[in-house]
Formats: C-alpha cells, structure tokens, sequence
C-alpha cells in the first residue's frame, strides 16, 4: 500500500501544477541564451498549463516533460544518477524515495547554494525538512503536495451498526486510536460479517508518523526494537486483527477498488488524494462517503518533491522553474484543478482551500480537516531507509493478517529483518 | 478426432486468447468504475470515443507510431536474417569451434538482464547514443533466441542432400543460402519476425531509461504516461493500450495470409 | 584458383555468417556481464562513490539468505507448474492448427492474441478471475459448495494462479514456434500413417514429436531459461506495489529475478549483492538447461 501510495501522491501534486494562472512575482529576465529543461515525473503532475505560462514569461526557455510510472520513473532515475548521466534537468521524486537520496545528497544540486535558504518559511516545517541531507547542509527538494490526513467512513454501515453518522459525532468517537479500535470492536458485535477497516498497514502507519520519532533516531540509527510508539503501534494494530476487523485488503487491486463502492468495509485513512480515487472508484457509492478526523490528531501520507540532478547544466534555469512551479501561487492553481493539497500553509488560511467540500461526501468539508491534518504534523526524522523499513513491517502485518504467524513470531521476524536492512 | 471436435476446441481456445482484448475493449468503452463491477460488464458502453479522444490529448502518438514502426521494422528484418545467417552455419556447415560456440549462444540467454540495463547504459553514453533511436536499435538487431532458434530448426528441416546437390553444382555458400536456405527457413523465418515484432514494439523499460525526449519516444513510454496518475484510470490506460495494439493486428491481419501463405509454400517444398 | 576459392569459402563462410551475432554481443553482452562480475565482488551501492572489495562476500552472504533460497523454491515451483502443461498444451495445438482447416489464418492468429494483449490488460482480467471476494473462480467454487481460495495468500495456490497467467500468455508462443517446425515434416508421413490407420495422437507421438526434435529441445531450453527469470507476472499479480516486489508478506510468491530486483533498486540500492545474485542465477540456469537438455534428448531422433 505504502509505495503506491507514493505513486499516487506524485501525480497529484503534479496534477495541481496544472492550474498555474498568473505568473508569480519572481521572474526577472533571465539571459537570452536559448535554454531546453527537460522535467521527468511519475503520473501527470497537472504541469503543462503552467509550463506555457512560464514560458510566455521566459521566452528562452523551452520546457519539455517526460511522464512516466512510478517504479519505472524511479529505477530509471537511480541508474541515471548512478551512471552520471542521463537524468533530467528536473525530477520528480516520491516521499518513499526520497530518504534515500537525502541520505546521499551529494548527486544532487544544493537548492541552498541556488538560493533557496529565503524560501523556507513559505513550506510546512516537516515539509522542508523532508528534502534536507541528514546534516541539514544540503537542500534537494522542494515540496509538491502533502497527504493531510482524514478518516473516511460509510454512514450505512455506521448506522446499521448504530453508530452515529455524523461526522462531528463521528471523530467525536475515536480522539486517540486506541478509541478508534474500541469502535471497531463495537463494530464488529453489532455487523460481524462486514470489516470495520480495509487493511491493518495504514493504521500502523498513521500512528508511527504522528508520534514525535519514527522508525529512525535523529542520528539515522534504526529504534525500531526499542521505540515504545512503535510498538505500541505495533501491539494496537494487532489487537485490531484479531478482533477481525481487517479486510485484509492489498491496496490498488481491482479487489480492493471494488470494495469501495460494495462496502465491504466501514472506514479508511484518507490522505487528501484518496478522496478522489473512492469518487471514481465507488460512483454508486455517492453519499454513504463520509470524512471525519484521523484520530491522533494529524498526519500526512506521500508527497514528493522536485530535484535537480547534479548532472544537469542549467542549474539556476531549473531551480528558477522549480521555485515557481511549488510557489503558493502556482500550487493553488493544481489544488483547484486537481485536489492535491498544497504544502504552502499560506494557503491555509485561502478561503478557495478551507471552504473545499465534496457533494459526494455528503459536502464535507475537505479543506477544513486536510488543512487542520496538514497543519498538525510534527516534523519527523526520516531515515535513509524509511520506505523498506515500513514495507518490511507492513509484511510482518501481513503474515499475522493471513494467518501465517503468531504475533510474536511475526515481530520478532520484523526486527530480524530490520536488522538486516541497517 | 473428428472435424468438429477440432473446430469446436479450437473455438474455445480463441475464445480463451482474445477474451482479454475484447474486454480491454468493453473497458476502454466505460468509465473507471466499470471495472468496479461484480460481475464485470460484458457489453462495451458508450465512452469509447470520449477515451480515445483523451488519449489522443495525452499523447504524442503518431510521433510515437512512427518510431515504434521504424524500430521494430529494423530489429525484425536485421533478427530474422542474421539469426537465419548463424543458424545455417550452425546447423549445416563443419567449422571449427561450432560446438562451442554454439553453447556461447545459448549461454548469453541465462544471464538475468535486470541489472544489464546499468552497464549497458554506461555504453551507450560512451557512444554518445544516448536519446537516439539507435540506442534501442543496435543492442537488439540481433539476438540469441533467434539464432538457437533457427539454428535447431534448419537442423531437422534443411535437408543435407539438397546443400550436397548445391554444392557438387559449384554453388558457393552465399549462393546455396539464399537459394536453398531461405525458401526452406521461410516457415521459421515468419513466426520469428512476429515474435520479434511483437517483443521489441512491447519493451518497455530499456526504451524509457535511454530514450529522453518526448520526439524519440516510442509507443510504450508514450503510453506509460497514462498509466500512473492520479486516480488509477484503468479505463484510460487501457484505451491507450488497445490503440497501441490496433497497428499490430492490422499488421498480422494483412500480412497473415501472406506469412502463413509462406508457412506453407515451405511445407510443400519439404 | 578454383579449388582455393572453393576452400575460402567453406571454411571463412561459417564465421562470416555468426559474427553478426558475436560482434554484437561482445560489444552489447560482455561488457554488461563483466561488469557486474567486477560489480558482486564489491560493497557497490548505486549511489556511492566508493565501493569496498569484498571478494566473495555478497556469494556467502546470499547463500546464507533463507530468503534467497525461499525464492529459490518458489522460482522452481512455479517452473514446473508453469512450463510442462504449457509445452503439453503447445504441442496439441500445433498438431490441431497443422492440418487443413478452414480459415487457417484466424486460428494461428489467435494462438498470438495473449501475446499482443497489453499487460495492463492481462492484470485486470487475472485479478479479476483470481480475486478474493468477487473473483469469477472464487465464485464457481462456491457455487459448487467448495471454499472461497484467497488465491495470493497460500503458497501452492499463488503459484498455481501465476502459473496460470504464465501458461495464458506463452503456450500460443510456443504452440507458433512448434507449428514452424512441423511444417517442415513431410506430409506423406502422414498421409501413409492415416492409410495404416494410426489415430490423430498415435501420428503426434509416432511422427510429429519424433521429427521435430531439436525444435523441441529449444523450447525446452528457452523455456527454462525465461521461467528461471519470471518478473512481471508474479509482481503485477499482487498489485504492482511493495508486496509485488517480496512477492506477498511472507514471501509466498517472491522469485529469483524479484529478489534480485529487490536488493538491487530498494533497500539502499545494493548493485553488488544484487550482481552477486545474477551471478549464482546464471550458474542455476546453466545447470537447469543442461538437465533438461539431457531429458529431452533422450526423444527418439527421426533419423
């Protein structure tokens, strides 16, 4: 689930590009050399309504975009960076991966160098710090879109449970998420043959990136074995599969996508960009969608950034393209256009943002709770390995939810893969 | 086993091999939640054109069609004879080392490419080929599958006597290979020329790594922006794929007659 | 003169005829193969600047891998349950499609569908058909008072569901590739075996097989090597994400080529494990391939 999300978060933010208007104020003529950016991204980022805006702008400048999927965009750009050559002036890169490049920054272009040190307040504090190298010294990303975090819910299977329906009601039952797995329980005695979530992974998730450190100290070392939010995560997420409230769902099967409009389950951690999968997926669904509060509070799931290989020529070019583009300005065009959820807080106060709903989700407010999600993350240390080390967890999940292991055993296989990735 | 019950196997087996096309079809023909559907729907809709429009906005296709055809017409022309060329050595003429390398030629297929693609790239930027057309050309214009392949066929099917008669009338080898080798290869030679038409306008990864710019793309990196976006638009995607396929079935359809016509004319010389 | 002639070319001729494919291939395919084996002996991350020598460390560190050898297991179940029903399957439908039939042309072709079909495609349909909860088998199943399979969790029946696509999408290739060779067969072979009155299967076992020997042979041998390798099926099978990649949580499903791509462009890019692993799946290939070589040479020749 994990990855793909990833997959989709990209495209998203990409998406919201699209809508540019206006230029922004930053453009100051450039020299007249002819100049050719070549952008490689994973899924439409929505960008090329803007690119004709900045080149109108920019008249030297010619921007020609490469799209392709997200595992092939990523091999593709790790065996350009490894080989030197071949990488694009711009490239976009998935939350999931890009720990890894932070980790060794050294192949990319320090966006401080290029004069991004100014900028930093127009993002999320965790937003930013997501693309800084792990001594803080090298800048190689600028944020996209962030995945502010909700709860989705179906009010019919709510209320044949007996469970309010209202959403205020709704996240007025599970503050922490040890209440959220309460309900399940309540759930699950009142409609034992339906599944109160569509995967335990997501839950895991949530909790680990809402606690103050994750899987990774501050000095890269991993305390999966020895942080306590972890395994409190880990215990909780347990105790929710074997009340059998996990579908056991994997996600972006066909399975899954009809599970949303069959209701085969009650609720699902909805980044803001999920709300847009659950319309196209679930059209006869419209109005049993809900969206209440994440519970813990906050949380953002994928995201990505746009870097410049350090192969590239064009350096400034391209850090002047990739200043505008993630720009307020510009990432309020996508987000009307597309959805995707702007990292840019000066938004958050944007009636065009805050006053966002949905008629398919009974005209909850989608601005409102991604902006109160978005705004409560607390920056986490991300280590080089962040992706594998949930997948690998998300695995161990996945032997208890099929049965394969016993709790303890599953864990304890977590750790001695864990150890392995270190 | 009489008649029908052939035809009536056969049917089944069509049916077994184009059910996915045809649903490819019936879902290019929805929306997105069509495939949501249990049981899925069996009949296209009415958004055929709508799709195929939104492709066509999407991408640059007929840059990408033309490039595709270029590349796959060059691999299967060059694949065909060349392998033609080694299997007759291989199979029918003595010279020393064959053994040996003839087991080199099969070797070369056990190796996992997978990682192949990073040396392999080096190369290629050291040749300055990088996001040319010949970058995905030359590598492939030739390859081991073909070779074995015709190599093991031309063993059993060219008969020795007919090289011998060749050779007592003074025949040189170049002579006696487009004379008696190729008319006797033409069955082996059309499967192998669709086979490798089919693989080469489908690869997908090597293409994507080597070709940069939109102008050099071929059709499965053209495509490929389809696939990911935002919402998994499997609809889409799928139109994107079926437009692709339309040139090689109408290809194999024209040309069907005529490969199998040449299927045949070997058999009866046989 | 002439005799001199005579002797250039029957003995230049044979090397001139293979070196398209050597010359390609010492350019395209030794490089690529020595390079790695420079690559599996080091530390090699993709994104480091230095790479320590390790010898034969990433060999002993592989084999040590329960991990590996799981996906050593897996590779060679799905082999066997992939590759002989579909070399069966191939070699009865050559046999049917080599006889005069009425619109020849429809039947060969559609013997290529599963092979023009896009992959995206084929990954819908067979999720579809092996899906948990509304999946068409699931729902045959039932109806005939069986269990619902939960077809990617269990070990035997995730492979028997990717041998499945494996055997949907190949056994037209090779049934094409058989159908070329039996052209080849003289038809009074069989025109003097219908008048002795030998049966349609007495004709394939006694003549078909027999005479297109070293056609078989090859698919074999290719079919191994490609079967050792498989990739796509089993990582599109569990949805393209990071399951695809270990092939399901407790790795049911995870293959050679897959475990290889999982060190090699996750988990810190190791290039030189993921080297190491090519290295030892070649050798495995090597072995595999000569076995099947001397299986199936034991086929009577025609000659």
């Amino acid at each position: 689930m994990r990855a793909s999300l990833r997959r989709l978060l990209v495209p998203i933010m990409v998406t919201g590009l699209l809508a540019t208007a206006a230029c922004g104020s930053d453009e100051q003529p450039g020299g007249n050399e002819k100049i050719t950016l070549n952008v490689a991204l994973f899924g439409d980022f929505g960008f090329k309504p803007l690119y004709e805006e900045y080149s109108k702008a920019h008249p030297n400048v010619t921007i020609k975009e490469r799209i392709s999927d997200y595992a092939a965009h990523h091999q593709s750009l790790i065996s350009h960076l490894a080989t030197g050559s071949g990488a694009a002036d711009i490239e976009a890169v998935e939350i999931g991966y890009l720990s890894s490049f932070t980790a060794t920054p050294n192949r990319f272009h320090n966006l401080l160098d290029l004069g991004a040190g100014s900028l930093e307040s127009q993002w999320l504090p965790w937003k930013w710090q997501q693309g800084l190298s792990t001594d803080k010294k090298t800048l190689i990303g600028l944020g996209t879109d962030v995945g502010g975090m909700a709860m989705c819910y179906r009010t019919d299977l709510f209320k044949a449970a007996g469970l309010p329906t209202d959403r205020d009601a709704v996240s007025k039952l599970w503050p922490t998420w040890d209440e959220y797995v309460a309900t399940g329980k309540k759930y699950k005695a009142a409609a034992p043959k339906s599944y109160f979530m569509e995967a335990s992974g997501n839950m895991f998730r949530a909790m680990v990136e809402q606690a103050s450190t994750g899987v990774y100290d501050n000095a890269d070392k991993l305390i999966v074995d020895s942080n306590p939010s972890v395994k409190k995560a880990w215990d909780l997420t347990v105790d929710a599969i074997a009340s059998d409230q996990s579908a056991k769902l994997a996600a972006w099967t066909p399975e899954w996508s009809a599970a949303f409009g069959k209701g085969t389950f009650a609720t699902i951690v909805c980044p803001a960009w999920m709300t847009a999968y659950i319309e196209t997926n679930a059209k006869d669904a419209a109005g049993k969608w809900d969206i209440a509060a994440v519970p813990g509070g906050a949380g953002s799931m994928g995201g990505s950034h746009l870097a410049l290989p350090k192969q590239g020529k064009n350096a400034q070019a391209a850090y002047d393209l990739i200043k505008w583009l993630t720009a307020p300005e510009q990432q309020k065009k996508i987000f009307k256009a597309t959805g995707n959820f702007p990292s840019t807080p000066s938004l958050y106060t944007d009636p065009d943002l805050t006053g966002f709903s949905k008629p398919f989700f009974n005209n909850a407010p989608l601005g409102k709770i991604f902006t109160a999600s978005a705004q409560a993350v607390q920056p986490q240390h991300q280590g080089p390995k962040q992706g594998d080390v949930f997948n690998t967890i998300g695995a161990g999940l996945g032997r208890i939810e099929q049965g394969k292991q016993k709790p303890d055993d599953a864990w304890k296989q977590v750790l001695s893969d864990v150890a392995k990735l270190g | 086993m009489t008649r029908r019950l052939v035809y009536l196997t056969l049917t089944g087996v069509l049916m077994l091999t184009a059910f996915p096309l045809y649903f490819s079809v019936v879902v290019a023909s929805q929306d997105n939640s069509a495939l949501s559907h249990v049981p899925p729907p069996v009949l296209p809709g009415a958004n055929l054109f709508e799709n195929i429009k939104r492709v066509f906005d999407t991408v640059p296709f007929d840059q990408a069609l033309l490039n595709s055809l270029i590349v796959s017409g060059i691999n299967t022309a060059s694949v065909v004879l060349f392998s033609t060329l080694a299997g007759f050595a291989f199979a029918k003429l003595k010279f020393k080392g064959r053994t040996a390398l003839l087991l080199a030629v099969v070797g070369t297929m056990m190796v996992p490419m997978q990682l192949g693609i990073i040396p392999l790239f080096m190369l290629i930027t050291k040749l300055e080929w990088h996001d040319t057309l010949l970058a995905v050309t030359v590598p492939a214009l030739v390859n081991a599958f073909g070779v074995f392949f015709m190599t093991q066929y031309l063993s059993e099917a060219l008969p020795t006597e007919l090289l011998e008669a060749g050779r007592i009338d003074g025949a040189a080898t170049h002579r006696l290979f487009w004379h008696v080798v190729l008319p006797v290869a033409r069955p082996a030679a059309a499967v192998l020329g669709m086979l490798t038409f089919l693989n080469v306008w489908n690869d997908y990864l090597w293409p994507l790594v080597v070709l940069a710019s939109p102008e050099n793309q071929t059709v499965q990196v053209a495509l490929s922006q389809l696939r990911a976006g935002y919402v998994q638009d499997y609809s889409l995607a799928l139109t994107g794929t079926m437009l692709a396929t339309l040139p090689l079935l109408i290809v194999f359809g024209l040309l069907g007659k005529q490969l199998i016509g040449g299927i045949m004319q070997g058999a009866i010389k046989g | 003169m002439r005799t001199w002639l005579y002797k250039a070319d029957t003995q230049l001729s044979p090397y001139l005829y293979i070196s398209p494919f050597f010359l390609l291939f010492a350019v395209f395919g030794l490089f690529p193969l020595g390079y790695t084996a420079w690559v599996s002996l080091h530390d090699w991350s993709l994104l480091a600047d230095e790479h320590a020598f390790v010898g034969l460390g990433n060999y002993a560190e592989l084999l040590a891998d329960p991990y590996f050898w799981n996906a050593l297991r897996n590779t060679l179940s799905i082999l066997a349950l992939s590759t002989i029903p579909q070399l069966i399957l191939a070699l009865i439908l050559a046999h049917l499609v080599n006889r005069p039939l009425r619109a020849r042309t429809l039947w060969r072709l559609g013997l290529l569908l599963p092979n023009v079909t896009s992959v995206v495609a084929v990954v819908v349909i067979f999720s579809q058909l092996f899906g948990r909860d509304f999946g068409l088998i699931n729902w045959l199943l039932e109806s005939f008072g069986l269990g619902r399979i939960d077809w990617q969790a269990g070990v035997a029946s995730s492979h028997v569901a990717i041998a499945a696509m494996i055997t949907w999408r190949w056994t037209g290739y090779n049934a094409l590739i058989f159908l070329a060779a039996m052209q080849a067969v003289p038809k009074e072979l069989y025109e003097s075996a219908t008048l002795d009155g030998a049966t349609a299967g007495q004709q394939l076992r006694k003549i078909t097989i027999p005479s297109i020997r070293p056609t078989i042979i090859f698919v074999v041998i290719v079919s191994t090597i490609y079967g050792l390798q498989v990739f796509a099926e089993p990582q599109l099978f569990a949805g393209g994400g990071p399951n695809g990649i270990i092939g399901g949580p407790d790795r049911q499903f995870q293959t050679l080529t897959l475990y290889m791509y999982e060190h090699g462009f996750n988990r810190g890019f190791e290039f030189g494990y993921a080297s190491a692993t090519a290295w030892v799946m070649f050798g495995l290939i090597v072995l595999a391939a000569a076995v099947n070589y001397l299986i199936t040479r034991r086929i009577r020749s025609s000659r």
